[in-house]
């Protein structure tokens, strides 16, 4: 497991359950707005990790023999 | 036989006599040890049987395949099987026996089988499949679970071949934007040195195989893909044991090498393996755009039916007010009326008592001050006897009091005939007090003395 695919697969379990929860409508309206904010942004955080490069992984490649 | 031949004349012999006895073709099945196709155009091979169990060489012979035959041969041979002519095939042939003077014996083939080798390629590829799943490692990477968004991946491919480079472009050009890193370990995919070239390569990868997400194994593809290279017992097996999964785009239109059927994912073609990366990382992204749809959605669903309670409530609330509101009011109304009537009646019933009570209180205010007063007189007059008694037993007091004082004044006293001793001033009443030698004043009633002391009187 590596460190990208943990925060990933982590994110996604996350979101899961976020959406688990305000579909069994246990959620009041406050903490409703909190899991979505959270949602929303750890589904910022993935598409960010799917499209930009992260420089860090180009300079580990590079030094590879 | 009692001439001398000559070495021309017996090679003749001999060969006549073969030619004599064995005039056909035959089918035979050998392995080719060494195989030459030079500019001449002809093909000239070594062609072997081994030991199937000790691998040691049972019979050996040359054989050739003249030039236009070849070319047939090999175009059928290699269309039919995938798979060059080359060292270590085992293949069935049509071979004619020549013998010649100056070469010996040597078979030259006409024909060939692909099937045969087909069929012996399959088998071999059995026995590996079985080895590798008597072993219980068959299975071992296809059970590895695949990353949800390959994207750090190890390219196992031969030196900067046609398949890598578009492999490596399709990637950083896919149309859906994705950021995928990728490092070459170069190695030959074909010939001998296959098996040891991909094995220190999965080898290098393995010793970092936290950098990297997926390996992937891939060649393009050309008519000949030797597949038989990956028909590898010792490379199959190293691909079971891998940590990471592998994904196999080695070329091949036909057939499958035991090496793609251990791997985690076997596709056609590397274009194929980018493909199946990218849409592996798309469906991860689909997955949490349909998440997020469905987060929005069951949201505003809430957040609706939320509002639309406070809106009722809100409805209801004023009419409801009002209604408190003039209930109470009417309440209220009918306790002030109440109230006026009940004090009313109150204050006129008061209305009639006064004159009768004030009477009463009249002459109940008089006989309680005259008893008063009374009680007053009765006591004004026992005080007056009661302080005139007082009085003359005080009185009496005093003048007892005074003759007493009159018997102690000290003249009095002195004259009775007592005196009054003093010492330096002080009057000394205990006798303790003096010494002997001490000058001492003594008062009579008419004088003083001055006397010393002798001392105690025993």
């Amino acid at each position: 497991m590596t460190k990208k695919e943990f925060s990933f697969n982590d994110a996604v379990n996350e979101i899961e359950t976020i959406l688990h929860n305000i579909e069994s409508g246990d959620l009041d309206v406050d903490k409703l707005a909190v899991e979505v904010r959270r949602a929303s942004e750890l589904i910022k955080q993935c598409q960010k990790k799917l499209r930009t490069t992260e420089d860090e992984i180009n300079s580990i490649f590079k030094d590879l023999t | 036989m009692a001439e001398n031949v000559s070495l021309t004349e017996l090679q003749l012999i001999i060969r006549d006599s073969l030619y004599m006895a064995l005039p056909d073709f035959y089918w035979v099945i050998a392995e080719i040890s060494e195989l030459n196709d030079n500019n001449s155009g002809h093909c000239y091979l070594e062609l072997i049987e081994k030991n199937p169990e000790e691998k040691n060489v049972k019979a050996r012979v040359r054989a050739i395949i003249w030039s236009n035959r070849y070319r047939f041969l090999k175009a059928f041979f290699e269309n039919s099987t995938q798979e060059t002519l080359r060292e270590g095939l085992k293949i069935l042939i049509k071979v004619k026996i020549e013998y010649h003077e100056l070469y010996g014996l040597s078979l030259i083939i006409s024909d060939i089988d692909p099937a045969f080798t087909i069929g012996d390629m399959a088998m071999k590829r059995q026995l590996i499949i079985k080895q590798l799943e008597k072993e219980g490692v068959f299975t071992m990477n296809k059970d590895l679970p695949f990353p949800v968004v390959p994207q750090r991946i190890a390219v196992i491919s031969s030196k900067k071949a046609a398949g890598y480079t578009d492999f490596v472009d399709q990637l950083k050009n896919n149309s859906l934007g994705y950021v995928f890193y990728t490092h070459l370990l170069e190695t030959s995919l074909q010939g001998i040195e296959t098996e040891h070239g991909v094995i220190s390569a999965l080898d290098k990868i393995a010793i970092n195989a936290s950098l990297f997400d997926v390996v992937v194994i891939i060649r393009g593809g050309g008519s000949q893909s030797d597949l038989s290279w990956f028909d590898n017992y010792n490379l199959a097996f190293h691909v079971t044991q891998f940590p990471l999964p592998v994904i196999t785009g080695i070329g091949h239109e036909k057939d499958v090498s035991v090496t793609d059927l251990v791997a985690n994912k076997s596709l056609k073609t590397p274009t194929a393996v980018a493909d199946f990366l990218i849409d592996t990382i798309s469906e991860a992204e689909n997955y949490i755009n349909e998440m997020s749809s469905e987060i929005v959605e069951v949201s505003r669903v809430i957040i609706e039916k939320n509002r639309n309670m406070i809106e009722t409530a809100s409805i209801k609330l004023l009419p409801m007010t009002r209604l408190m509101l003039s209930d109470v009011k009417e309440k209220l109304s009918a306790c002030i009326l109440e109230i006026n009537n009940t004090g009313k009646a109150l204050i006129y019933k008061a209305s009639l008592i006064p004159a009768n009570h004030r009477s009463i209180l009249g002459s109940t205010i008089k006989s309680v001050l005259s008893g008063k007063l009374m009680s007053l007189e009765i006591n004004k007059s026992n005080l007056n006897s009661s302080a005139i008694k007082l009085l003359n037993s005080s009185s009496m007091r005093v003048n007892g009091l005074e003759s007493l004082l009159q018997i102690l004044k000290p003249e009095n006293v002195l004259q009775r005939g007592y005196t009054i001793t003093s010492f330096n001033g002080e009057i000394i009443k205990n006798a303790e007090l003096l010494k002997p030698d001490d000058i001492i004043d003594t008062q009579f009633i008419d004088g003083v003395l001055k006397s010393k002391v002798f001392g105690k009187k025993t």
